[in-house]
């Protein structure tokens, strides 16, 4: 089928790209792995933009994971797959990552598809913000003004909404440290293991200090309003500084989370379904998080 | 709009070649319609099926999701490239020999991805072959065989045996077709 027609063009460095959005910034997307906006533009589902910024033409610029003061810090045009080469994938702080990257797509989407593409196309069932979330990503923004940084939280306006001018560009995604003694956890639900978006997608983040939880994280693809992954801070509260056991997992499973959550009934699944696996995402996270730390 | 054509140098096979693509054609397209490839098949279009897979760099890429403007100075492999002139690879043969082909239209998505794996992993376990194949549908449901092909090209590589007489195989493989 063909695509509707564009001009492309391909900076010569990141500078130039910069120099490009600033000009023609509301006239142009950025194109990057192509996994999500060449669906889009063929599709129709949005306009065709007058240009695409090839991104590929500098990835060399754009591709890095390293560890710095302030965290780990990931090139923007990184794939999930060089992602999954890298150092990240050995340490069990970032175990989640591991299960993220397993249940995304196909092998060679994961090849083609970036970070921050992921970011930005911001989506509900998005597993790479839901997990993202957990770590309490931020995201340092580059335009030809200068640069900012911003809690991936906060880019997340709503459903493929996001805040980033038409003049930037994300640069990398930054991750802050975790603590010895923590690790995370990702699952996703749906009718077959991959190649699907997930009917219930969440992720936990845990840090034990013996067996008192130190800190917890919980994000879902949606917990209430919005239908873009978030985090579910009441349940957080509620666990952080008890005893871990399994009664106090299940307490907040069954209990604190429905307090919070909103779930919504729709061609897939009904609301009522999507809230009884979201307890059982819940729990089974906060266990896998668990066994890892211990062992 | 006015549609203004791009330049790109590619390497297709081992062959060179000067193009001038419009802006939004495929690589799909360039590779079908305008180099005559065929064994790029288009399934779904939206990097579901990944019949269209071909290697851009070494990497399996979408072919339907990759706009052929965007890979000025790439190295394309497609099925047609995968062995010299009256050879066959070693992943092609075993694919023969397990016999899973049935309507034949994933099979060179498959052996492509196959090609990258091996290429990365010479020795893959059961569990890897799987996570990489399943970049491709087939609805004929064949995979259990090409599981095994993999498992069997990787043999032969391991062997040292990479391209195999296409004359040959061809006639074995015929001979054994007719005389059923």
């Amino acid at each position: 089928m063909a695509i509707t027609s564009f001009a492309i063009y391909r900076p010569t460095s990141l500078e130039d790209a910069l120099k490009f959005l600033n000009e023609h910034g509301e006239e142009a997307k950025l194109l990057a792995g192509g996994t999500e906006l060449i669906v889009l533009i063929r599709d129709k589902k949005i306009p065709t933009p007058k240009y695409l910024v090839d991104l590929n033409a500098i990835k060399k610029e754009l591709t890095f994971i390293e560890k710095k003061e302030d965290g780990i810090h990931i090139g923007a045009a990184t794939t999930l797959y060089e992602i999954s080469q890298s150092f990240l994938h050995k340490d069990k702080r970032f175990a989640g990552f591991v299960d993220v990257f397993k249940l995304f797509g196909t092998m060679a989407l994961r090849m083609e598809a970036t970070i921050a593409g992921n970011i930005v196309s911001a989506t509900q069932y998005n597993d790479y913000i839901t997990l993202l979330l957990v770590y309490d990503a931020k995201l340092r923004i580059k335009s030809m003004d200068g640069e900012r940084i911003v809690k991936l939280e906060d880019f997340l306006i709503d459903k493929r909404k996001v805040d980033l001018k038409p003049n930037e560009l994300i640069y990398e995604v930054i991750i802050p440290e975790p603590p010895e003694n923590s690790s995370s956890s990702f699952y996703k639900f749906d009718r077959r293991r991959l190649l699907i978006a997930g009917v219930v997608t969440g992720a936990a983040f845990l840090h034990l200090e013996d067996n008192k939880i130190a800190d917890v994280r919980i994000s879902f693809d949606m917990v209430r309003e919005k239908r873009i992954p978030a985090r579910a801070k009441k349940t957080e509260e509620f666990l952080r500084g008890k005893e871990f056991s399994e009664e106090i997992i299940v307490k907040a499973a069954e209990e604190v989370l429905p307090t919070e959550m909103e779930r919504v009934t729709d061609w897939w699944t009904t609301a009522e379904y999507r809230m009884d696996m979201s307890k059982v995402v819940l729990k089974r996270n906060l266990l896998r998080a668990y066994k890892r730390i211990k062992g | 709009m006015e549609e203004k054509l791009v330049k790109v140098h590619l390497k297709v096979n081992g062959k060179e070649y000067e193009l001038e693509v419009p802006p939004n054609e495929r690589l799909l397209d360039t590779l079908r319609y305008r180099l005559g490839l065929t064994s790029v098949k288009e399934g779904c279009g939206r990097g579901e099926c990944g019949t269209c897979i071909v290697l851009v760099n070494g990497v399996p890429r979408h072919s339907c999701l990759t706009l052929t403007a965007t890979l000025d100075g790439s190295e394309i492999t497609t099925l047609e490239g995968l062995a010299p002139e009256g050879k066959i690879h070693a992943i092609q043969l075993a694919f023969l020999e397990t016999k899973g082909v049935q309507c034949g239209f994933c099979t060179s998505g498959f052996i492509l991805m196959a090609k990258a794996l091996l290429d990365r992993n010479p020795d893959p376990s059961m569990e890897e072959v799987k996570e990489w194949l399943s970049s491709i549908l087939c609805r004929c449901g064949s995979y259990h065989y090409y599981f095994a092909a993999v498992k069997l090209a990787a043999k032969y590589i391991k062997e040292g045996k990479i391209y195999f007489d296409e004359e040959e195989v061809r006639k074995k493989y015929y001979m054994k077709v007719v005389g059923r």
